[in-house]
């Protein structure tokens, strides 16, 4: 414990830094678990997949000719390297789960503990008005250093090479040290957790946009503002340029400053852009339990939307763009796993199936918004008025389940206009091909619903089935995990479409459980004490 | 007399192994301000959440307009306003949106003309568009209390309500209380502070370890009403132990304390001025040392 109390400094850093390493025990090893899980699983599967060198290089031109693959992983710089090749997903997807994992730990120990009060309950102790920040920095450099030494740990485990994981395990930590940053600098912007959360991960979206854009058009230099960029031009797995690392730091390091600039030209809970005032006055329409939820969610709903909606545009746009095959050895390939269009099908399947998860992720923050608003006091002083257990109980889970089914809409419309005339399916069929993912879905916040109801506090518990199913859904498969553990996720029950027809039968059992676990839920919450 | 507002007998309500009610009774009648003391942790809150419907109870009858809290919780919530003692606001609502929410859920129109929104926020000095976040304690406890106050209604619960306020807004409170109860509401105000009730309440319930160890108007316990006085006299000390309503008398020196009930205070006064006083302080008792000295039972420890 000495040894984190030196690395802080000013007094107190080093007990926050403890408090925050006890507050986390739980979170950060469970993210990084499933993170190195991911990774374990790529960077193990390629030699069974691909066991020949052919076979890869093959693999890796096939992932270079395709812009919607490369947009979303990255090129592969060396079509000769196992490595860049294992690490096709890890190297820039990842890393943005990397990122948005440091964005949530650093948040959470600096303006929500600003919103929440309990900065200032310590800031009337012997703690000076710069430890939090300083706290927040070194635990969140400590989990960037460690998540990059135990990636470089798994990664020469699993035969990729020692000196190629190094600079791997280094750019992860790279990632993450630069999102520690820039969250840093995002958490003294806005006295609201949320809009903070919103500015950082826009910032983060911007830097993979732009990256995508400069490794799938001919301004190639666009990724070399980037951090998700250097991560493919670290090549760490062949012929490592090592001086990439120190651009990482140089960001890193530039952002923390200025966030320090920024928290000493701040009071505690302000932010620097000035508060809107408010209305004085509430419209009439603000009348109940319903109405309250959805004003609460309009801006994250308009926020998710248009994030959604740019999603499936970009990736209609790109992936059926197949006209660049003509070498043979790409197009046999494709051949083998069905021809390019189904090639194209399974890559809108594959899009479609990960925007389903990421909208899932906004019903769960919808029904842990109803968790917090109960043990906060807030859904106390909405019964105590003439508000019924039940009409409170649908302001969350209506919300939940609503805001999902029209991002999913969103979703699947805005694929169909992404792709165009450029296919041979209708656009009804590719809207319904985002829509048949719904069943799933709907279970799923059926399911972060019930713990909701079951115990205010338990509604935590959604985000682990989101990690688990998630999780089942990316890498069960290269596990080699029986079908019975595969099939617990509702996520593996709905078809692929467009490459699949869609099936009405499991569509209409989960819609039955999802049904039938909101009824119990709803029960469950007229039943129970409130607080 | 009228049939009582709130009716509760032998309430129990279990968390876990712990009972946080053991068997209280507690009867609110119409038009009354009815302070609900005890110490933090005695159960004052876990009462009126029952009353409130949010908890279901283990033992007992409760009622409130002779309805039960847990099925006719939205009948009851029509009638009554509910300020807690930790006010908790949504961070992105303005004062005045809250305001306004919480007056429509309870089925009344923060504009009508009878509304009092505009005269309270003047009154308790409070603006309504800063963001909930933006709020300190005391004026989080204020939009509440606006809410409760801007329209009518049958019965007030007031949980500790000026826990955040300074003097001069918890004389806006009193007045306000005051006026509601002239208008006809009957008012439940929970407060581990006895002064505080004593300025307001007609009668008293003071409940300890979830159970009720007295009730009745403050005449009935003025033996609950007396001042600790220490004072510190030039000439010789006077010999207060025989006048009528002293209790406790120790003397150290030039300095003598005593506990007088308020009737006695006069001839204790007139006592210390003749023998020369140069300082004198008078404390109510806390509710801790009533406890101590009134019921002589072990002290409460910290719960919950």
């Amino acid at each position: 414990m000495s040894t984190l109390a030196m690395t802080g400094r000013g007094p107190g850093t080093g007990l926050l830094v403890r408090l925050a390493v006890r507050r986390d025990r739980v979170l950060v090893p469970v993210w990084l678990g499933v993170l190195l899980l991911v990774d374990l699983a790529s960077a193990a599967s390629v030699p069974g997949l691909y066991p020949t060198e052919a076979e890869r290089v093959k693999a890796a031109e096939a992932i270079n000719a395709s812009p919607g693959i490369v947009a979303l992983y990255g090129p592969i710089l060396d079509v000769h390297s196992t490595g860049e090749l294992a690490m096709t997903k890890m190297t820039v997807l990842y890393a943005v789960f990397v990122a948005i994992m440091m964005l949530f730990v650093v948040r959470r120990h600096t303006r929500l503990d600003e919103e929440n009060g309990q900065a200032e309950l310590l800031g009337g102790t012997a703690v000076t008005s710069e430890a939090p920040l300083t706290a927040a920095l070194t635990f969140g450099a400590g989990v960037a250093v460690l998540l990059g030494i135990l990636t470089a740990v798994v990664n020469t485990a699993a035969g990729l090479g020692f000196a190629g994981s190094v600079a791997f395990g280094a750019s992860w930590a790279g990632i993450a040290l630069v999102a520690v940053g820039l969250t840093l600098v995002a958490c003294q912007l806005s006295a609201s957790s949320r809009t903070c959360a919103g500015i950082a991960s826009g910032a983060i979206g911007v830097l993979f946009v732009l990256r995508a854009v400069g490794d799938t058009t001919e301004a190639s230099w666009l990724s070399w503002l980037t951090p998700f960029g250097w991560n493919t031009q670290l090549r760490a797995y062949s012929n490592t340029r090592w001086w990439v690392l120190l651009l990482y730091a140089g960001l890193a390091g530039a952002l923390v400053g200025t966030a320090r600039l920024l928290r000493a030209r701040r009071d505690l809970g302000a932010g620097m852009l000035a508060p809107r005032p408010g209305p004085a006055t509430g419209s009439p329409r603000l009348a109940d339990a319903i109405a309250l939820s959805l004003r609460l969610h309009t801006p994250m709903i308009v926020g998710w939307t248009i994030g959604v909606a740019v999603s499936g545009l970009v990736f209609g746009a790109i992936t059926p763009s197949f006209d660049a095959f003509d070498s043979g050895t790409v197009q046999d390939l494709l051949q083998r796993i069905g021809g390019p269009g189904a090639f194209r099908d399974t890559l809108l399947g594959a899009v479609i199936s990960v925007l389903a998860l990421v909208v899932t992720c906004f019903a769960v923050a919808v029904v842990n918004h109803g968790g917090s608003d109960e043990h906060d006091g807030r859904t106390e002083q909405v019964l105590a008025t003439a508000t019924s257990r039940s009409r409170a109980f649908l302001a969350t889970a209506l919300v939940a389940l609503g805001a999902v089914t029209w991002l999913l809409l969103v979703c699947g419309v805005a694929i169909a206009l992404g792709v165009g005339n450029d296919t041979d399916h209708s656009f009804g069929r590719l809207v319904a091909s985002a829509l048949s993912q719904a069943p799933a879905v709907w279970t799923v916040v059926a399911l972060a619903v019930l713990c909701f109801a079951v115990r205010s506090r338990w509604a935590l518990l959604g985000w682990g089935i989101v990690v688990l199913f998630g999780t089942l859904g990316q890498i069960g498969e290269l596990l080699d995990l029986p079908s019975w553990v595969l099939d617990l996720s509702p996520y593996t029950h709905v078809p692929r479409m467009p490459l699949e027809d869609f099936e009405l039968g499991p569509a209409v059992v989960l819609t039955a459980i999802a049904a039938a676990l909101v009824a119990v839920s709803w029960q469950r919450y007229r039943t129970r004490d409130i607080g | 007399m009228d049939s009582p507002v709130i009716s509760v007998s032998g309430l129990v309500k279990k968390f876990g192994r712990f009972r946080a009610l053991d068997g209280l009774d507690l009867t609110v009648t119409p038009g009354e301000v009815h302070g609900f003391l005890g110490p933090n942790g005695a159960g004052k809150s876990t009462t009126i959440r029952s009353l409130l419907g949010l908890l279901g109870i283990d033992g007992g009858t409760a009622q409130v307009f002779g309805l039960d809290p847990w099925r006719d919780a939205v009948a009851i919530h029509r009638r009554l306003a509910y300020v807690p003692g930790d006010v908790a606001l949504w961070p992105n609502l303005s004062g005045g949106e809250t305001i306004d929410l919480l007056v429509r859920m309870r089925g009344a129109d923060p504009e009508a003309p009878d509304s009092r929104r505009a005269e309270l926020l003047e009154r308790f000095q409070l603006d309504p568009t800063k963001r909930g976040r933006a709020y300190s304690k005391g004026n989080r406890q204020k939009v509440a209390l606006v809410a409760a106050f801007a329209t009518r209604s049958d019965l007030l619960i007031l949980d500790e309500p000026t826990s955040g306020l300074d003097p001069l807004m918890e004389q806006v409170f009193n007045e306000c209380v005051a006026e509601h109860t002239a208008a006809g509401a009957t008012v439940l105000l929970s407060s581990h502070i006895l002064s505080e009730v004593e300025r307001l309440a007609d009668r008293v319930t003071i409940i300890r370890d979830g159970r009720a160890v007295e009730s009745g108007t403050l005449e009935d316990l003025r033996h609950l009403r007396r001042n600790k006085v220490r004072a510190e006299v030039s000439g010789p000390v006077p010999d207060l132990g025989p006048l009528p309503g002293v209790h406790d008398v120790q003397v150290d020196g030039q300095v003598v304390t005593c506990s007088v009930e308020p009737d006695g205070m006069a001839a204790v006064l007139a006592a210390l001025s003749d023998a020369g006083v140069q300082s004198l302080t008078s404390t109510p008792p806390t509710l801790e040392e009533l406890f101590l000295d009134v019921y002589r039972t072990e002290p409460s420890g910290a719960r919950r």
